[in-house]
């Protein structure tokens, strides 16, 4: 078993997937291992809600596997498996309405932030620290869900933009477009902030 | 002052770090006589600094990351029994509709034996309509295997809380949680009698 976990973790995505292909089980928990972090935390800067992104985070495995006796080889398993991901947030986007529900951001914070976790913290500070936080988080809520999604693949991902291109099923150059776009309506929405000293 | 012809996409690449070398180089020489440039740079340089703080904030709760390989072996059962029943489904709307002029108690009766047949003849007969779904025994496998070893974690993450750090607070969740997935088992005994260690203050 130690043995295994060891191997396992010298073994590329692909070869897990074609291990799994051939009937073993626990290659499939191997990858997942590997990219269940990534993904929470993508889907969770996303949808911005702890408990919708985990329950995406659930989905997005469980069409994995149920489709990955079929997957071929062609893009790397981590590309698809962002797919998998960014069309359900996009879906997930579409139902809810453009944008995540704010008044939820409170109880999305872990309590671990909201609590002063030395005594020379701030309080005060602190809380102002989380309000810019959440003004700059929603300034990206009002990107669309392209531009959020190609802003978060390349900037936060490590994607590189040819991966984003086919993640999100685009011409390369689109990716660029769409990136443009998201980091100059970023600006539009943050400049008058931060010369108000507002953030 | 006219602004520079140069297309705002180049500073934002620049600014994001995803120019080439060969783009780099003449751009960085660029900036050293366009302001327009250099002061576009800044401003998308000082965009990205804020949403990367902002994001660097939202962190995956180590908890919930725990309980994803058992959540998805769960939901696969699930869609597992879903397909079942939506074979049972099929079933009651077929022989519904052939005992639909039937109202008596015993034509009823009759009308669910059938189906009961029916339905084992299929299950037994039939061969799986979808094969790519794990049968329920081997994910019910794997969520007793990934309980198993959120008990023993979470027991052991207890023992370190209480004894090498002391937190009391961690250890009593830590001991709760043990117990949640400890559900019907001799487990929740063991860590009833911890937690009662524990406000004893033992
Ligand atoms: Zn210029």
């Amino acid at each position: 078993m130690f043995i295994a976990g060891i191997m396992d973790k010298l073994i590329d995505d692909e070869m897990l997937v074609a291990q799994f292909q051939s009937g073993r089980q626990n290659a499939f928990d191997e990858l997942m291992k590997r990219y269940k972090a990534k993904i929470f935390s993508y889907l969770l800067r996303s949808v911005r809600n702890y408990e919708d992104a985990e329950d995406i985070t659930i989905e997005v495995f469980f069409k994995a596997y149920r489709a990955l006796d079929n997957w071929q080889p062609k893009a790397k398993f981590s590309t698809w498996l962002y797919k998998i991901a960014s069309n359900l947030a996009i879906d997930y986007h579409r139902t809810k309405g453009r944008h995540p529900v704010y008044a939820l951001e409170d109880l999305e914070i872990p309590e671990a932030n909201l609590v002063a976790t030395d005594l020379h913290s701030d309080p005060v500070h602190q809380v102002e620290e989380q309000e810019r936080g959440r003004i700059i988080r929603e300034a990206v809520d009002q990107l669309s869900p392209k531009q959020k999604a190609v802003f978060m693949l390349s900037r936060y991902e490590g994607l590189q933009l040819k991966e984003v291109a086919e993640t999100l099923d685009m011409a390369e150059g689109t990716v660029k477009i769409h990136l443009h776009r998201a980091v100059k309506r970023l600006q539009t929405l943050l400049r008058p902030l931060w010369e108000n000293n507002e953030i | 002052m006219p602004k520079c012809i140069k297309s705002e996409g180049q500073a934002i690449d620049y600014a994001s770090k995803l120019l080439s070398p060969e783009e780099e180089d003449p751009f960085k020489e660029h900036l050293k006589n366009c302001p327009d440039c250099t002061e576009a740079v800044q401003s998308f340089r000082t965009v990205l600094q804020l949403t990367d703080k902002a994001q660097a904030e939202l962190r995956v709760p180590e908890l919930a990351l725990q309980d994803i390989e058992m959540n998805v072996y769960k939901r696969l059962a699930a869609a597992h029994e879903q397909t079942l029943l939506s074979r049972v489904r099929a079933y009651l709307v077929n022989f519904g509709s052939l005992f639909r002029w039937q109202r008596t108690a015993a034509a009823s009766t009759i009308a669910v034996a059938l189906i009961t047949i029916a339905l084992l003849w299929g299950e037994l007969f039939s061969p799986e309509p979808e094969m790519l779904l794990p049968d329920t025994q081997s994910a019910v496998a794997r969520i007793e295997q990934y309980r198993q070893q959120h008990i023993q974690r979470n027991l052991e993450e207890a023992f370190i809380t209480h004894h090498l750090r002391n937190d009391a607070w961690e250890t009593e969740s830590r001991l709760h949680r043990m117990k949640e997935h400890a559900h019907g088992t001799n487990w929740t005994k063991v860590a009833d009698d911890h937690l009662q260690n524990l406000h004893s203050g033992h």
